[in-house]
């Protein structure tokens, strides 16, 4: 888990294919996420993005195709393996520690790679890792704005709440490599410009390799360097948010539909992580 | 070939009516989403009132078979629809517990009522024979085959070709998507649980001839049906009924060659091998998970001092017991000796989200291992951390399924695996000796005197509290965050970089050993250690019992076991006659209301608090402003998208 800023390849999917039965989910999809870049996918509804992600993390095995981290070929490796080589992770339908604290949660996402898959570190922290633990989970709630919150379940708060709390915990993972699902669904107006804030400072002051999903397109356009458009599986378009906001082909697939999407608060698919939610 | 033939008649017939049970069982499944441990004593209860009817009061059969099977079909499946309502919500292994809660109930009545032995049931059938290909096989048996082939393949219809059936079999997914379809999907769920208890009461009927009414053995009915189930993977009827057929033939089979005293054991267990084999090798992704998200439910959390003040009151309490106790000593001895058990089934239910139904196994093996290293001579305490430590193999091998199976098929294999054991491992004679108990010693350390019940107070005492420590310790450390979290995600744990098997690898050796020890104090608390105290029975027992005193992961073992223990001993003597129906009525109860238990009122509370926090209700009305905790789960809009 490397906190140094890096530079060049962090995320790199090639030729990858991910099917359910008969139907493609993902195909054939080539993309980068380098460090320093924030890239952004995007796509409407069923177009596979979250089924990329799922892939990329290792919760669903593609039919074809490779994921690389830094340059390795992990596509063989399972969810826990990659995240030790740095990736990490929200979800659309997030999957929150409900029963512990805001500050244990966040202490988690730090603590699970530190125990990694030795029996004996699963036990106890050391007081070194405690410390550091401690240093990370301050340092993440003050940047996510949790302060208030800190002590309370993580079980009963807003679902704004909740994704900074999911933000959180990545960001004390010390993860570099981090996959963002939709994360500004169900964010208020206060909480989104924040929630901006945060990913393009890890992007720009600490050199991280991000790659988000999303459909708040005002929010998209602001803050990533580079876009995919996925449609039906498909990568049917790629360069820079002006040259995606500019394209006819983006626009007939995509942005068409843009109004629709939006009025509609984000997705209310309820598909488990895991089983190829699309 | 042909000397297996009578074999697998017989296993044919038996095994039709495994197939009846286990449709009946997946078809409440797969429409309510409620697994029903309870199937096989709700077979009791018909076979039980097919007798009143027929036997006591007479009636032609026919007649006493429709009123049974209906009666219970109606009635049961009410009462049954009504449960799952408010079970919805629940976590698997809190609903789970409120069907085993009425496997007690049921079983504990029909023991109060018609007493707990073994009646003859006179078959109504007839018993004349023909011969078929060399084999006489009775007219009964073929009625048998006939009507469960047709009561299956009617049923598959039923569901394939009606409109009712398809809305049936649609409900469990979207009950929201059935309501607007015009179906009432509380009726619909109704009607499949009318269909399931009816079915669980022919089967019950029909196979009671061949197994003598015995409301024990009627009630494990249900895990021959566990097994054709497993075949059929939880989903599939015509599987199902298969597997029933494959149940049946493979226990009529073995019979044959079971004759041996090594594999005596293993004819009677041959269900449950097919229900710990299937769950081991079918894909854990093919198995139909039924399950939407549980509602989040607070619980209290309680500041350290009060924490702490609470911990140092209960122990003044506990130590100030000899002196107010009298001659019931002994029943706080036998309490403080199954506490550590308790305990590790809280630390696997209660905060890591997983289940044990083989519990009692892993304290027989504590408690054999502690007799016998006794025996060798080995000092008191040394012989009771190795009884710990000499299950942790057994911890080792129930991980297996840990790791590919949650929830209700978790505790399938581990019931499975429990009965195993029980019906291979507990009379060979290297566990229980050949007379069916072994001697275990009382101690004598630190200038105490075990023999007398006061001075084993203090050790055992001694003993729980410090195991009663290290489990403070271990949850309060990072063992007991990623444990309470991989309740809550285990998905979100691995992609945080923990190699979430070893974690369930960890906590079920952990739970064994404690277990083991509990086993070792059970022991020489009694002085002698036999298989009837560790029963898969009482695994069931001891689950209830836990889920009624509460679920607080500390608290909640030591009141369990006053419950289980201390509390008979103060009350009336007829109070054994109905402790099991008790029991299992307090499970329902503690499950259905979840305010019910001890401490839950107050987390209601607390939850309330927390719903007045200006953290909560921080909107500021715009059109993405979050609902308020909305139940995950609670609006699946899954099939409209």
């Amino acid at each position: 888990m490397n906190t140094e800023p890096r530079t060049g390849q962090g995320l790199e999917l090639r030729g990858l294919s991910v099917t359910f039965g008969g139907l493609v989910a993902v195909n054939n999809l080539s993309l980068a996420a380098p460090f320093g870049r924030l890239t952004g996918l995007i796509g409407p509804n069923g177009a596979g993005k979250t089924t990329t992600f799922n892939a990329c993390s290792g919760l669903n095995r593609p039919s074809s195709g490779h994921v690389f981290l830094c340059g390795d070929d992990v596509t063989h490796l399972g969810p826990a393996a990659r995240s030790r080589r740095g990736l990490s992770r929200t979800y659309q339908r997030m999957e929150l520690f409900d029963s512990l604290s805001v500050r244990d949660n966040i202490a988690v996402g730090r603590e699970a790679g530190l125990a990694g898959g030795n029996p004996l570190r699963h036990l106890w922290a050391t007081p070194k890792e405690r410390r550091d633990t401690e240093a990370r989970v301050d340092d993440a709630i003050a940047r996510c704005g949790l302060e208030d919150i800190a002590g309370e379940l993580a079980g009963v708060l807003s679902t704004g709440r909740r994704r900074l709390v999911e933000l959180a915990r990545v960001i004390a993972s010390g993860a570099d490599i981090v996959l963002l699902d939709e994360p500004s669904s169900g964010l208020d107006s206060s909480e989104t410009p924040q929630f901006g804030r945060v990913i393009r400072s890890m992007v720009e002051d600490e050199g991280k390799a991000l790659l988000l999903v999303e459909h708040d397109m005002e929010l998209v356009m602001s803050v990533c360097d580079y876009l995919y458009v996925l449609d039906f599986g498909t990568l049917i378009f790629e360069g820079s948010p002006r040259e995606v906001h500019d394209s006819p082909i983006v626009r007939a697939a995509y942005l068409g539909e843009l109004e629709t999407h939006e009025s509609g608060d984000g997705e209310s698919v309820h598909v488990p992580v895991g089983t190829g939610a699309v | 070939m042909k000397d297996l033939l009578p074999f697998i008649v017989v296993g044919l017939a038996s095994g039709s009516i495994y197939g009846l049970a286990g449709i009946g069982l997946v078809l409440t499944y797969r429409t309510a989403g409620v697994f029903n441990f309870a199937h096989g004593a709700i077979a009791a209860v018909g076979a039980f009132a097919f007798y009143e009817l027929r036997t006591i009061h007479g009636l032609p059969w026919p007649i006493a078979l429709v009123i049974a099977v209906a009666g219970v079909g109606v009635v049961g499946g009410s009462l049954l629809a009504w449960l799952a309502r408010y079970l919805a919500g629940a976590k698997t292994e809190i609903s789970l517990v409120a069907t085993v809660g009425l496997l007690l109930l049921l079983q504990g009545f029909l023991i109060w009522k018609f007493g707990g032995n073994t009646r003859i049931f006179p078959p109504f059938l007839p018993t004349r024979t023909v011969s078929v290909a060399g084999v006489s096989v009775q007219y009964g048996q073929i009625i048998i085959m006939i009507v469960a082939a047709l009561l299956a393949v009617g049923l598959y219809l039923f569901l394939r070709a009606t409109t009712i059936g398809a809305v049936m079999r649609g409900v469990v997914d979207d009950r929201a998507l059935v309501s607007l379809s015009g179906y009432s999907p509380d009726k619909v769920q109704r009607l499949g649980w009318m269909l399931g208890a009816g079915l669980a009461a022919l089967s019950g009927v029909l196979i009671a001839p061949s197994l003598g009414l015995d409301a024990s053995l009627l009630t494990l009915l249900v895990v021959q049906a566990f097994g054709a189930c497993a075949i059929g993977l939880f989903s599939s009827l015509p599987l199902t009924y298969a597997g029933g057929l494959v149940v049946g033939i493979a226990s009529a089979v073995a019979t044959k060659f079971g004759t041996t005293r090594v594999l005596q054991g293993v004819a009677p267990s041959v269900p449950f091998l097919i229900l710990f084999l299937a769950l081991l090798v079918v894909p854990a992704r093919r198995l139909a998970v039924v399950q939407q998200r549980p509602k989040f439910r607070p619980h209290l959390v309680l500041p350290r001092p009060v924490m702490r003040l609470a911990a140092g009151t209960a122990i003044i309490f506990l130590a100030l017991v000899p002196w107010f106790a009298g001659v019931r000593l002994t029943s706080f001895n036998a309490a403080l000796a199954v506490v550590p058990a308790l305990l590790s089934l809280a630390l696997l239910v209660y905060i890591s989200g997983s289940i044990s139904l083989c519990h009692a196994a892993f304290a027989a093996l504590g408690a054999t291992t502690f007799a016998h290293l006794t025996n060798f001579g080995l000092p008191w305490l040394l012989a009771l951390v190795l009884a710990g430590v000499a299950v942790i193999p057994l911890g080792l091998i129930v991980s297996i399924p840990a790791i590919r199976l949650q929830g209700i098929y978790l505790a399938l294999a581990t019931f499975g695996f429990g009965i195993l054991l029980e019906k291979v491992a507990y009379p060979a004679a290297v566990m229980f000796g050949t007379i069916g108990a072994r001697q275990a010693p009382r101690p004598h350390f630190l200038g105490i005197d075990g023999t007398t019940e006061r001075g084993f107070y203090f050790i055992a005492l001694m003993v729980v509290l410090t195991t009663t420590a290290l489990v403070v310790a271990l949850v309060r450390n990072r063992i007991g965050r990623l444990l309470r979290a991989m309740g809550d995600s285990p998905t979100a744990l691995a992609t945080h970089g923990l190699s979430v098997n070893v974690t369930r690898v960890l906590v079920f050796c952990l739970a064994a050993a404690m277990a083991g020890v509990s086993g070792g104090l059970m022991a020489s608390q009694a002085g002698r250690v036999g298989g009837t105290g560790f029963t898969s029975f009482q695994s069931l027992v001891w689950l209830a019992v836990l889920l009624i005193a509460g679920r607080r992961p500390i608290l909640a073992p030591f009141l369990a076991a006053a419950l289980l223990v201390v509390v008979p001993a103060y009350a009336p003597g007829s109070f054994v006659n109905y402790q099991t129906m008790l029991f299992g009525a307090a499970a329902i109860l503690a499950t259905v209301l979840p305010e019910f238990n001890l401490g839950g009122l107050l987390a209601r509370l607390e939850g309330d608090r927390a719903a007045r926090s200006p953290v909560r209700s921080r909107t500021d009305g715009t059109a993405t402003a979050p609902a308020p905790l909305p139940p995950a789960g609670a609006l699946p809009v899954g099939g409209l998208s």
